[in-house]
């Protein structure tokens, strides 16, 4: 495809730091681009063409894991830290003093190119700071991507940035030549919006996110008619928003995220613990660290909605806006709708399987098919791959429990929570023991200074 | 009791197989076995491949159980575990009388030797996986890419179509530092496999590798984010035995 974009355009804004040497711009360019959470190079199936360089498998590929424990897939890097923006959370923004870098579309490509051939990375992830104006920067990703893709014949994962308040034409450009697109929705609200990052505005936002969707939906019949029309945005849109920086409950979070994905049909939302970097007075101090547990959950009910059959409401409500700090959403679903459980494996319909804790997606099929051809127990549950720590309270296998269970609220809270008094297993999952007198799990606990008296005058 | 002894390879097994049916032996009292351990009053038969019996078998799998069970058998028999070639060998029983359809040979998890066999080949595709991931190229003054894996299976077979599908324009070579296989991939043409020869192959790096693996250590050094450090985590996704082949922890 032609986007009208030559490559080999001698780049007019780079005069001021073309001798900062490339080493220290990739320093720069990626600190900058790290609170970026998204990294996955998923959702696109594409086998090499035979010519160039580079394919995408459809689960993605992680190539290797930073210290803290998050994965390297793309090149995640910014086009330039130069931006005239002024949001209060961020790094880069104009008021905040850095070092400040700006790439050649040359220099992207021969990294990409270079890193990808030793299988250190599995494709691009471009976004960049604001400069001059959002269709100027919109432009020069636009560039890169297609010298990338024309010039270096790179054939691999591409995720870009569409820079909201860009002219539609530029972002649909984009759209042909990238795997994945995302705009970032940053705070989960219009006010926190406004609070914090000035210059954005939430319909400036919603309007390419929305202008995506469309192309996705119109390239989508294009392709029933033509097989070989080009291809829009395949790997789906995805967004993100900061966790923590403004006083939104879970609740809020999780609705927007329900109503992202239905309305907007996006692939992924991305939840970011907040992590201040700036220091900025509007902003929360966060002296315990990022709500690095509060991501986690969300993360863990955004799974719920998206693959189990979960709809936001049920997870969460105006009175019980927070997700249970001790519980996981699922678990925390299912002893609040004890009514419903036990769940018998052997018969349930796979719905309702999904909602068991310890039943995963694929354990819930591999059931599905196991059990055409033999009645299932315990055992061959966990051969299956079920939690069965998590499971027992709530599955039957032919009608019995594997341990009598209260069906009990605060029971089960009990037992899962609490480490030591849960049923112990080996490690293989199963153990059988003979019972003994000092079988009382409460045996190990250090004798209180009152039993202390108490046996002292004779009492115990 | 009847035991076939096999080799480990593929063919080997295969051919046992196809002797187990064509000798119409009772599958519940024959035995593949992969190792010289002697068993009590069995009777010991010594297994020549024979090609022509192996791409019978081949050939029944693919039509009878669809080709991806056929892949998932064959990555049963990648692994490393004694136990493999009995594993499939049953799987194959279970699937022939039960008359099952394409592409539901693993279906019945229950069974032992079938959960045995599906184990198997997910531990081994599992060790693909990381390979894929974390397999690193290294480029010699040649401009040949090169680089060395330590395997627990035997997986370069698995890897060579996924990387020759990418990098159909370079001259590549994996090697296999445990098992002693090279896979070798020539610029534009197929690729295909090297058992034994040079193992203590001088290695020159060209400049630029040098320069760009510096480059990468330093990208993912900057990438990690101080308030979330997690090394545990870290050490969770990728495992330390990994971690000697990679250039970002060397």
């Amino acid at each position: 495809m032609d986007c009208g974009i030559q490559g080999g355009d001698k780049v007019e804004y780079l005069v001021a730091d073309a001798a900062l040497p490339l080493t220290d711009k990739l320093n720069i360019l990626t600190d900058a681009a790290k609170y970026d959470v998204a990294c996955t190079s998923s959702g696109v199936e594409r086998k090499g063409n035979g010519q160039g360089i580079g394919n995408c498998v459809a689960a993605g590929i992680c190539h290797s894991f930073s210290g803290d424990g998050r994965c390297i897939s793309l090149l995640k890097i910014l086009l330039t830290n130069e931006c005239i923006y002024d949001c209060k959370y961020c790094r880069n923004r104009c008021s905040n003093d850095i070092p400040r870098a700006t790439f050649t579309p040359e220099e992207i490509c021969t990294l990409t190119m270079e890193f990808y051939r030793r299988n250190y990375i599995e494709g691009l992830f471009l976004s960049s700071g604001i400069i001059r104006n959002p269709t100027f920067t919109m432009e020069l990703i636009c560039r890169t991507i297609w010298l990338l893709r024309n010039q270096y014949h790179f054939n691999g994962y591409i995720h870009v940035k569409a820079i909201p308040g860009a002219a539609p034409e530029v972002i649909e450009q984009a759209g042909y030549l990238a795997d994945r697109m995302s705009v970032n929705l940053e705070l989960p609200t219009a006010e926190g919006l406004r609070l914090l990052a000035p210059n954005k505005h939430r319909k400036n936002i919603l309007t390419p996110m929305r202008q995506i969707q469309n192309g996705i939906q119109a390239n989508q019949n294009d392709l029933v008619l033509y097989r070989n029309a080009p291809r829009f945005v395949t790997g789906g849109q995805s967004t993100q928003m900061i966790v923590g920086a403004t006083p939104e409950s879970d609740y809020h979070i999780i609705n927007v995220a329900e109503g992202l994905y239905q309305k907007f049909g996006l692939k992924r939302v991305f939840y970011s613990a907040f992590v201040n970097v700036t220091g900025d007075k509007n902003l929360p101090a966060l002296p315990g660290g990022p709500p690095l547990l509060r991501e986690h959950r969300l993360y863990q009910a955004d799974w719920l909605l998206r693959f189990y059959g979960f709809r936001a409401e049920e997870l969460l409500d105006e009175k019980r806006p927070y997700f249970n700090v001790m519980l996981d959403p699922k678990e925390d679903w299912a002893v609040r709708h004890l009514g419903q459980f036990p769940v018998e494996i052997n018969r349930a319909p796979v719905n309702m399987l999904l909602r068991v804790p310890g039943v995963g997606v694929k354990s819930a099929q591999r059931i599905v098919a196991a059990r055409r051809s033999s009645k299932l127990n315990f055992n061959d549950l966990k051969k299956i791959g079920v939690v069965l720590k998590r499971a027992i309270y709530f599955i039957t296998c032919n009608g019995r429990m594997m341990y009598p269970v209260k069906l009990e609220e605060d029971y089960i809270v009990r037992q899962l929570t609490d480490e030591k008094e849960r049923i112990k297993f080996g490690s293989d999952g199963m153990s059988y023991r003979q019972l003994s007198l000092f079988d009382d799990s409460a045996f190990e606990r250090p004798v209180s200074k009152v039993e202390k008296l108490r046996a002292a005058v004779g009492e115990i | 009791m009847i035991v076939y002894r096999c080799e480990t390879s593929m063919e080997s097994i295969f051919t046992a197989v196809y002797r187990a049916y064509e000798e119409k032996r009772v599958h519940e009292e024959t035995i593949i076995s992969l190792t010289e351990e002697p068993l009590l009053f069995a009777e010991d038969i010594w297994v020549e491949p024979d090609e022509r019996k192996v791409c019978k078998v081949i050939n029944t799998l693919n039509r009878r159980f669809g080709q991806d069970n056929y892949l998932t058998l064959c990555m049963a028999l990648a692994s490393e575990d004694a136990d493999s070639a009995q594993a499939v060998y049953r799987t194959i029983v279970q699937g022939l009388a039960g008359n099952v359809s394409k592409g539901h040979l693993f279906d019945n998890l229950a069974d032992d030797y079938v959960h045995r066999a599906f184990a198997l080949a997910r531990t081994v595709n599992t060790e693909i996986g990381h390979q894929k991931q974390f397999l690193r190229f290294g480029e010699l003054e040649n401009g040949v890419l090169y680089s060395r894996i330590g395997p627990k299976n035997d997986v370069v077979v698995f890897l060579m179509p996924h990387f020759a599908d990418r990098l159909p324009m370079e001259n590549f070579m994996i090697y296999d530092d445990v098992h002693n296989l090279f896979g070798i991939h020539p610029a534009g043409r197929p690729w295909y496999l090297l058992r034994g020869g040079e193992t203590e192959l001088p290695i020159h790096l060209s400049e630029e590798e040098i320069r760009y693996q510096e480059l990468f250590r330093q990208f993912c050094h900057t990438i990690t984010i101080e308030e979330r450090k997690n090394t545990k985590l870290q050490r969770n996704m990728l495992p330390l035995r990994f971690r000697k082949y990679m250039v970002e922890f060397s």
